[in-house]
């Protein structure tokens, strides 16, 4: 049987967007008189890498409020107010890197917060492309995302470079909280390459009920030229085709699908009539009452 | 304590994905066995099909026609695997269940045209309770497929010439698509409302109607007729919008530079 840990650490994992800290008091609660947290400390690692957690990094004082109060002039000071922690930055244990503010630090996965940030010098012999990837890449998320966070990453041994985006949408009070994102690989080995990826959405909708919206699209497109501009802009595309493709797949379902499975009315378009179905009579035996 | 760890159960089983809500529930039970029974009887979970042995027609399982590890079929008003003192409804409530068994049939026929349904009585003190299960599959094409459990329980209280019906229902949908410009999409979950209503009764025959008219009206409210709140609206709706929040397919420049003009515009006629 599974142990506690496990299971707890399961549940950690499923949390949905926004929601981390609701499931973890839950999991508290249900394993009273443990101090279980400690020994979760890997599934919170886990949750944090895959979710692409968004940390405000220390001494900045952004918020993530610009969403809302978002105007052209607010988002230079603003943007960025976050940055990524994910599998593809990490430098040593817990310690990660961002290479728009050339800063690592260190996160406390329990928390989700950063600290001990130390300026950091990006080496790659991709530098300049990682430079322009994240200009053009900026720009293109600034443009379709009101609240992300976004990195570009030299890995596996400085020959692929990770292209990350996660953009994150919280209103507990409405009951509802969302997320996208988007984790694509480019090999740099040659002038022409393919670009392969996953863009994720997870909604999360739960007043009266639990209603939960995830999807996973395989992206793979191929690279005539590698240059910031070209990869960044069918990025772009491929994004605005799923976005599309997603909508259709709602009225498609909608209209199929659901249809399928209940009728909005009977084909008589008249409701029941309760009275005359089923033979019901008072005092008729159970075996006399079929007479229909 | 227990109170606390059984809210604190459903608040975690509301939040993790409705898809997984059986492996949550053994999850949950593992840690906190005492809360077993309780959830169970509390949380519910996508309806099993089984074959009446004695009529060969399908019934559904619930909680409410389990007894030890056998289950009561509706229509032989046995227990698989047989039991010898099996809880079974009074003669005249089962009276009544049959009656409601044989209308639901109809009702099921009309609006799912197919699937599986089975109603379950039991007596009360002063009146009698039940719940109504219904349940459909659908796949058409193997790149997409649905199902839809409803789950109705009802409470029955006599009064005078009256019946207060208190009705509480769920349904549970999980649809599933795949396509090449899709990828994979799964919209699940499960929501529950209530209604509590004072109805005449002039005889047992009013029961199953009264009952019947409830069930068929908060379907239709929960399926499409309220504008909010409805399956419809929730599924395709919500999700669709909160997509729509987390990206915009235009540009955001235009859209904030559209907001910029009209809020320059409004500050200027304020000045």
């Amino acid at each position: 049987m599974a142990s506690t840990v496990e299971l707890a650490s399961s549940f950690i994992e499923g949390a949905p967007p926004g929601e981390l800290a609701d499931v973890v008091a839950d999991v508290q609660a249900l394993t009273e008189g443990e101090d279980i947290i400690p020994s979760l400390l890997p599934a919170f690692k886990r949750y944090n890498e895959a979710q692409l957690a968004a940390v405000k990094l220390p001494g900045s004082s952004q918020e993530v409020g610009f969403a809302r109060e978002w105007s052209m002039s607010a988002v230079k000071l603003t943007f960025a107010g976050k940055v990524i922690v994910s599998g593809f930055n990490e430098l040593e244990d817990n310690r990660y890197f961002d290479p728009e503010s050339q800063i690592s630090f260190e996160v406390d996965h329990t928390t989700q917060t950063a600290s001990a940030a130390q300026s950091y010098a990006l080496e790659s012999d991709h530098a300049d492309l990682i430079k322009s990837l994240l200009k053009s890449f900026g720009v293109h998320a600034r443009e379709h995302y009101p609240n992300c966070s976004y990195g570009v990453y030299p890995i596996e041994n400085d020959t692929v470079i990770a292209i990350v985006l996660v953009a994150n949408r919280y209103s507990p009070n409405n009951f509802w909280n969302g997320r996208f994102r988007a984790i694509y690989q480019l090999p740099v080995s040659s002038s022409s390459s393919t670009l392969t990826g996953n863009i994720h959405v997870d909604v999360h909708y739960y007043e009266d009920g639990n209603v939960a919206l995830n999807t996973t699209k395989p992206v793979n497109i191929s690279i005539a030229s590698v240059s910031a501009e070209s990869i960044v802009s069918r990025i772009a595309a491929a994004e605005r085709d799923y976005q599309e493709a997603l909508n259709r797949a709602f009225v498609q379902t909608s209209e199929g699908v659901f249809k399928g499975l209940r009728r909005q009315l009977p084909i008589t378009r008249q409701k029941v009539e309760w009275e005359k179905v089923g033979g019901y009579r008072l005092g008729q035996d159970i075996s006399g009452g079929k007479g229909r | 304590m227990a109170d606390a760890q059984f809210d604190s159960a459903l608040d975690l089983l509301r939040r993790l994905n409705p898809r997984d809500t059986k492996t949550n529930l053994q999850a949950i039970t593992t840690i906190v066995p005492d809360l077993t029974e309780d959830l169970l009887s509390s949380v519910d979970q996508p309806l099993e099909i089984r074959r009446c042995p004695q009529s060969n027609r399908d019934y559904l399982l619930c909680d409410y026609n389990r007894d030890g590890d056998s289950y009561r079929s509706p229509w032989s008003n046995e227990f698989d695997p047989p039991l010898e003192d099996g809880t079974v409804p009074s003669e005249r409530v089962r009276k009544l269940e049959v009656a409601a068994n044989e209308s639901f049939d109809v009702y099921r026929e009309l609006y799912y045209e197919g699937g599986v349904g089975s109603v379950y009585f039991w007596d009360l003190d002063d009146g009698f309770a039940g719940v109504i299960l219904l349940k459909k599959g659908v796949t058409p094409g193997s790149q997409s497929s649905g199902e839809w459990d409803s789950i109705h329980v009802f409470e029955a209280t006599d009064r005078a010439r009256m019946s207060h019906y208190k009705l509480t229902s769920t349904v549970i949908l999980h649809l599933a698509n795949r396509s090449e410009a899709l990828g994979d999409m799964d919209l699940s979950g499960n929501m529950t409302r209530q209604v509590e209503v004072d109805l005449p009764v002039e005889s047992d025959a009013s029961h199953v109607a009264n009952v019947g008219r409830l069930v068929e009206d908060m379907e239709l409210k929960m399926r499409n007729l309220l504008r909010f709140h409805t399956i419809e609206e929730v599924y395709f709706g919500k999700a669709k919008d909160v997509v729509g929040e987390l990206r915009s397919l235009g540009p955001l420049s235009d859209a904030n530079r559209d907001r910029e003009t009209q809020r320059e515009m409004i500050m200027s006629m304020q000045k």
